[in-house]
């Protein structure tokens, strides 16, 4: 028994699993199982219905008692297969013999209704263990797994019993209209107390054809819970890993003996156990293989568009190589060759027209790159104009400063000379007139000669902070006092006192002496 | 232990046989299922009949002291319980039956996720092809035939009757001092190595010795003190423990 030939996955399972398994195992095998199974039991119960013809109540029940023995066979048939290929069906009857002998009586007579039968069946046949050491040993390995082996029991025999009315009543139903009229179940019942003896021994086959289905499974149950068992007791998972993890160092070791030239007749054993350290999922091992996009489907997908255009530039260039063409020409044989310094003669000639086209089309290109940056420009001369401007040092700033503000006139020119004389003489008759001339020529000057950035937008108020902006106390003094007077007269109507007129005067003069204005 | 991903003889590698039913899911998750098969299911089914047998005998009893209006509502909850006993139960406590609950299986879908409406009542109506013709004859020959024991029902709701998992026991490792492995693991090496060490107690001393000693040569250790360094590698893939 090598673990490592093992046709299940061995690993500790619990025992509703194992019984699992061994509908699996059972399944896979159906075929030879089904018919070693047939071969063997059929002819017994077709020996039996003869015998019993008569009593076919006791011909089923003689075969049912012999269940135990028809069921070794097929364990045999799995035991083999488990580590190693199925025996055929010739290999199998022909070992029949020799596992049905030991303990047969026994098996038939006093464990017959044993419910645990499936499970201790393997310690009897598999293991050669009779008497007092099949009892110890049934013991250790029982210990959790006979409440399972019962209740598969339990479950067979339903299961039994279902198949056997499941098909009896299949057949019922399938029996032709015409027929059934003449039947009920009543005179079925009371026929099979009579001379329907036929009808009974066909219903005693309607119970025996079911077992062929489950009697395989349910011995393979019995036999894959024996082995989960022994996998849980004696570590049998533990055991394949460790030997494969043994095998792979110890393997690796040899190679690296090899490597070292020490050995060269140990090559053949050297490579077996380096493959089977790949078990590692690498990022490029196939992924995702029940996905509808697969990791290999993607990952050929991406290199399909890796190559395509956008990022895969491939151009095929097709052009002249004459150099080439004459190294080649220059490099066969001889007799071609006056053929080929005819061609290239040609080609020459050919070559030194193509020589002045290639002018012609070489001032064109450059004639149309020169178009092509004029109508750049042209294009972008807006642009051009509006950022290129930037670029230059910042001309000193030129504001064009306003002629009126608050509807005042404020250019210069328009300004009488001498200011302070002029509003004196307008005073008497229009005081107001002569505080507008004042405030005028006070805004034109800030304007003018202090170069304050007036705009029509200010107001008067903002017009005198940033005339204190200047920290002139007497200009700002003056200015507050000409504006307070101003905003009087023209919003209020309220004239200034008569000797404001000479202060006003004083001051402007003061502020702004003649001949300084300009 | 992944035993699809272990190849130990090449023509046995890919059909080793196994219970276990994988899902992939989209982001290349493998989640691990173990449909049951046909034992304890029926063992289930049969706990949910004698529960509903019982309920409706006492139920019966109870209405019958109502005359025929007892009569008539022990016919509709007869009804109740027949079709909706397990479709309830299924949808409502996440995939378990009172049955299934004591044997320790779920129904799901075929991908996993928790049964609904739809699926459980496919599956429960279809029952009745499953019965067919007799004592539920096709169910049980599709259950042992399906390689993941489904019935007719399951088949065509897509659903799976699985075991549930139980929370693992924290393991219980024997002392050793933690050691590093002087060789690379794979990831089902280093879970034999802690399996060995947390399946020491039920192991015999003579078997631990023996398995132990399989590795004693490449450990480069005399066998007898194999088996407190394979102790200590475990202790050393498991980390600090509290």
């Amino acid at each position: 028994m090598r673990l490592t030939d093992a046709s299940v996955a061995i690993r500790p399972r619990t025992a509703w699993e194992a019984l699992d398994l061994g509908v699996l195992l059972a399944r896979r095998h159906a075929g030879l199982l089904i018919a070693s199974w047939a071969l063997l039991s059929l002819p017994v119960f077709a020996l039996l219905c003869l015998l019993l013809w008569d009593h076919p109540g006791w011909a089923l029940f003689a075969f049912w008692w012999l269940k135990p023995a028809f069921e070794r066979l097929p364990l045999y048939i799995l035991s083999r297969s488990l580590f190693a290929e199925p025996p055929t069906l010739g290999q199998a009857m022909r070992a029949l013999p020799g596992v049905l002998r030991p303990q047969l009586l026994a098996s038939l007579t006093w464990r017959r209704l044993s419910l645990t039968r499936s499970f201790d069946l393997p310690v009897l046949q598999l293991e050669g263990l009779s008497g007092q050491a099949r009892a110890q040993r049934l013991v250790v390995l029982g210990q959790r797994e006979t409440r399972f082996a019962t209740w598969l029991t339990v479950v067979g025999v339903h299961v039994e019993m279902a198949l056997w009315l499941g098909l009896g009543s299949l057949f019922y139903m399938l029996l032709p209209a015409q027929l059934e009229l003449d039947w009920n179940w009543q005179r079925l019942l009371e026929a099979a107390e009579g001379d329907w003896l036929w009808l009974e021994h066909l219903s005693n086959l309607v119970y025996v054809l079911p077992l062929m289905l489950w009697e395989p499974v349910y011995v393979a149950c019995g036999f894959t819970l024996y082995l989960n068992r022994r996998t849980a007791l004696e570590a049998w998972d533990i055991e394949l890993v460790f030997r494969r993890l043994r095998q792979r160092l110890t393997g690796s070791a040899y190679a690296l003996l090899l490597g070292l030239g020490l050995s060269l007749t140990l090559l053949p054993m050297a490579p077996p156990a380096l493959a089977e350290s790949s078990e590692v999922i690498a990022p490029e091992a196939p992924r995702l293989l029940k996905q509808p996009l697969t990791s290999e489907a993607s990952r050929q997908s991406i290199e399909a568009l890796l190559d395509a255009p956008p990022f895969e530039h491939r151009e095929t260039l097709t052009r002249w190589r004459l150099g080439d063409d004459q190294e080649q020409a220059s490099e066969s044989d001889p007799e071609t060759a006056k053929n080929w310094l005819e061609r290239l003669l040609q080609l020459r000639d050919g070559w030194q027209h193509l020589g002045t086209l290639a002018l012609i089309f070489e001032a064109l290109l450059w004639a149309a790159v020169l178009a092509l940056i004029g109508l750049l420009l042209w294009r972008y001369r807006q642009w051009l104009h509006l950022f290129a401007s930037r670029l230059r040092p910042p001309s000193p700033v030129r504001r064009d400063a306003p002629t009126q503000l608050f509807g005042l006139d404020v250019a210069p020119e328009r300004l009488p000379d001498d200011i302070a004389a002029e509003a004196e003489r307008l005073w008497r008759e229009q005081p107001r007139a002569a505080l507008g001339l004042l405030y005028r020529a006070l805004l034109s000057r800030l304007l003018h000669q202090h170069h304050l950035p007036l705009t029509s937008a200010h107001t008067e108020g903002e017009v005198l902070e940033q005339v204190a902006q200047f920290k002139r106390d007497d200009l700002n003094a003056f200015s507050q006092i000409l504006t307070r007077h101003w905003q009087a007269a023209a919003y209020g109507n309220r004239l200034p006192p008569q000797n404001a007129c000479a202060d006003l005067c004083a001051g402007w003069r003061q502020l702004f002496p003649a001949g300084a204005a300009r | 232990m992944p035993p699809s991903l272990t190849s130990p003889s090449p023509p046995a590698a890919a059909a080793l046989l196994d219970t276990r039913y994988r899902v992939e899911t989209p982001e290349g998750i493998d989640l691990t299922l173990r449909p049951a098969g046909l034992v304890p299911r029926a063992l289930a089914f049969s706990v949910d009949l004698a529960i509903r047998g019982v309920f409706l005998l006492l139920v019966y009893l109870g209405l019958s002291l109502l005359g025929q209006f007892g009569m008539g509502l022990a016919a509709v909850l007869l009804f109740l319980v027949t079709w909706w006993y397990m479709v309830l139960f299924e949808v409502l406590n996440q995939g378990r039956s009172p049955g299934k609950q004591l044997l320790g299986l779920r129904v799901v879908h075929d991908d996993g996720t928790p049964i609904g409406w739809p699926a459980s009542l496919t599956r429960n109506l279809l029952r009745f092809v499953d019965l067919l013709p007799f004592a539920y004859t096709f169910g049980l020959l599709s259950c042992l035939y399906h390689p993941h024991f489904k019935r007719l029902g399951d088949i065509a709701a897509g659903t799976l009757v699985v075991y549930r998992d139980l929370p693992p026991a924290r393991p219980n490792l024997p002392e050793a001092q933690p050691q590093q492995a002087p060789f690379a693991l794979s990831l089902a090496e280093q879970r034999a190595l802690l399996g060995f060490a947390e399946r020491a107690e039920g192991l015999s001393a003579a078997r631990r010795a023996e398995l132990a000693g399989l590795l004693a040569e490449p450990l480069d250790l005399p066998p007898e003190q194999a088996e407190r360094h394979l102790h200590g590698i475990a202790r050393g893939l498991l980390g600090p423990t509290p």
